[in-house]
Formats: C-alpha cells, sequence, structure tokens
C-alpha cells in the first residue's frame, strides 16, 4: 500500500512526459493511453482516466499535443491525441532532465562520494 | 450504454455545457464503452462490465471543477434594498399620475374635435377614481410602515415585457368588446389602466436607483 502512494506520487511528477513518449509512438486515444500505462508498469501503476483527461487539456492548451476525433466505432466516436513538433521537443527535453536527474539521484541515495 | 451516458451526464450536471464540457462528456463515454468492450471480451457479463469501468474511472469531480460551474455562468441578478412603501407610492403617484394626464388629455383632445361621446365622462371620471384609489391605498400602507425595507431584484426587462404583453392582449379585447358593443367604453379604461401598469415597471426600475429610496442592506 506504501510502495503504491510512493510510487504514484513519484509517476504522478513524470505524466505528461509518459504520455508524450506514448504518443511519440503514434497517435492514440485515451482509454489506449491508460491502457498502454497499465501494461507497461505490468499493473503496478494504473493512470486513472480524470488525471488523463486533465493532463491531456493542459498539454493541448500548451501546444504540446493536439486532438481529433476519429471514425465511429462500437456506436461512438473516439477522441484521438497526437503529439506536435514543440511536444516531441518538451519529450526530449523530459527525457533528459529525468536521465540527468536519475543518475544524480542514484549516487546521492547511495552515498557515493566518487572517492575510494 | 445508457448507465454510462447518465454517469457522465450526472457528473457533469453542476457545469455549463459549453461545447467543451459537451466534448469532453462524449470522450469520455466512448473511453468507457471501449473499457466495458474490453471487459466483455476478457468473459464479463455485460452488468458487470459496466459496472467496474465506471467503478474504475475514479473520482471525475477534480475534472469537473477545470470546467465553469452553472452558477458563475449566469451572472446573478443584482439586488438592492430599498425602503419598500416609500417606493411602491412614488411608483403608484408618478404612475398614476401620468395615467391621469393620458386619460385628461386625451378626452379633452377628443372633446374639442368632437371625436367623443357624451359617455367619455363617466369613462374619466370612473378611471380616475380607480388611480385615486390606488394611490391612496399605497399612501396608507406608507403610513402604516414607513421604515419598511425590503431586498428587491434589479430585474425589470422580463416584467416589463409581460406587462406590454397583457397590455396587448386586453387592449385588442377592449377593442374587440368595442366593436361588438357601438361604444367606446371599454377602450379608454383599460387601454390607460394597461399603459399604467406597464408603466409602474419603469418608475420602479428609475425610482429604485435613486438615493432616497435605496435603504441600508437588513441584517440576517
Amino acid at each position: 500500500m506504501v510502495d503504491t502512494a510512493i510510487s504514484s506520487d513519484l509517476i504522478r511528477g513524470h505524466i505528461d512526459t509518459i504520455i508524450l513518449g506514448l504518443l511519440s509512438t503514434r497517435d492514440r486515444y485515451g482509454y489506449e493511453l491508460c491502457k498502454e500505462v497499465a501494461i507497461l508498469s505490468g499493473g503496478e501503476y494504473e493512470l486513472k482516466e480524470p488525471t488523463l483527461y486533465s493532463a491531456a487539456r493542459r498539454m493541448e492548451n500548451q501546444g504540446l499535443i493536439r486532438s481529433y476525433w476519429g471514425e465511429e466505432s462500437q456506436g461512438g466516436r473516439r477522441k484521438y491525441y497526437a503529439i506536435s513538433p514543440e511536444g516531441t521537443e518538451a519529450y526530449r527535453r523530459n527525457l533528459a532532465d529525468w536521465q540527468r536527474a536519475r543518475r544524480l539521484i542514484d549516487r546521492l541515495i547511495a552515498g557515493d562520494t566518487g572517492k575510494e | 450504454m445508457e448507465a454510462i451516458k447518465y454517469y457522465v451526464k450526472g457528473a457533469f450536471s453542476g457545469v455549463e455545457q459549453t461545447p467543451e464540457v459537451l466534448e469532453q462528456q462524449e470522450e469520455i463515454i466512448a473511453d468507457l464503452v471501449a473499457k466495458v468492450a474490453d471487459l466483455v471480451a476478457e468473459g464479463r457479463s455485460e452488468e458487470e462490465a459496466m459496472g467496474l469501468a465506471i467503478g474504475s474511472m475514479g473520482d471525475l469531480s477534480t475534472l469537473v471543477a477545470e470546467f465553469q460551474p452553472l452558477e458563475a455562468a449566469v451572472p446573478a441578478i443584482p439586488r438592492t434594498a430599498v425602503w419598500a412603501t416609500r417606493l411602491n407610492l412614488g411608483v403608484v403617484a408618478l404612475s398614476a399620475g401620468v395615467g391621469a394626464a393620458v386619460m385628461i388629455g386625451s378626452t379633452a383632445l377628443g372633446a374639442l374635435v368632437d371625436l367623443v361621446e357624451p359617455g367619455a365622462g363617466f369613462t374619466l371620471l370612473a378611471t380616475l377614481g380607480v388611480g385615486g384609489w390606488w394611490v391612496r391605498n399605497a399612501y396608507l400602507r406608507y403610513q402604516a410602515d414607513p421604515d419598511a425595507i425590503e431586498v428587491r431584484e434589479q430585474e425589470y426587462r422580463t416584467r416589463f415585457r409581460k406587462a406590454v404583453l397583457v397590455w396587448g392582449g386586453t387592449a385588442l379585447l377592449a377593442t374587440f368588446m368595442n366593436i361588438t358593443t357601438y361604444t367606446d367604453f371599454w377602450c379608454w379604461p383599460i387601454w390607460v389602466a394597461g399603459g399604467t401598469w406597464a408603466l409602474t415597471v419603469k418608475m420602479e426600475k428609475w425610482l429604485s436607483r435613486r438615493p432616497e429610496f435605496i435603504a441600508p442592506e437588513p441584517h440576517e
């Protein structure tokens, strides 16, 4: 329970990057993004739809993604999201930031002073 | 599927139904439908799948809160505290005064050009009598409670439209009665009374903004 809460807090700050990463491969609709997150996390993290919709609205307003309605299926239209060039740039930047932060945090947590 | 729509529409019932809100609802419904289809494909019954899909959606309130609430979308009607009986007396006195002036003026004009029948004098007196009675009652109410305070909505457009519509309807009826009875007995009192009623709305709008009729806000 505690593990889930910690990982949720850690992941929450990177939801935009996760969504941008998934959209960088192809356009997806909301439920598909949530499903993909569940599969990639091996069921350890669940991206709730309301969180996704909020993030998508914010990122669309920032010009990082755009949305469009797809063909009718199963009695309704699906809203797809696509990454924009600004979104691709933001994804690369966030990824580099994360990798740098991860290396730093790994060192800090391990207490590695670099001196032997 | 109706349960999904009912759930989503219910969650968004407190916000203004803008195109953006409707689009958000359509997206959630489509995603829930896809989720139900997946769960059914996994072997769940449709009813069970529906319950699971809706349950897994979690709390929609944070998302809903991002949209404009209904009460904020509808501008509130401004309200003002007024000296009620004083304002009513002012409204009645001015409206009755204007109505009486129109009645006297049109009767005199009609007499000058020989357009009115002898019965017009009776009609004039009866209308003025009703006007006088109206002012008297307003005055008595003012005397009984001169410091009465009421908080009134400053919304006059609807009231004025309604008064004008009633005036038009009764004026048509009066004209019809006038034609069928070959007299002008029905016309003038109804036309003037109806017009005077509509005038009270405009008078109240005008007077309720004047400092001598604005009262301090009453405390609960």
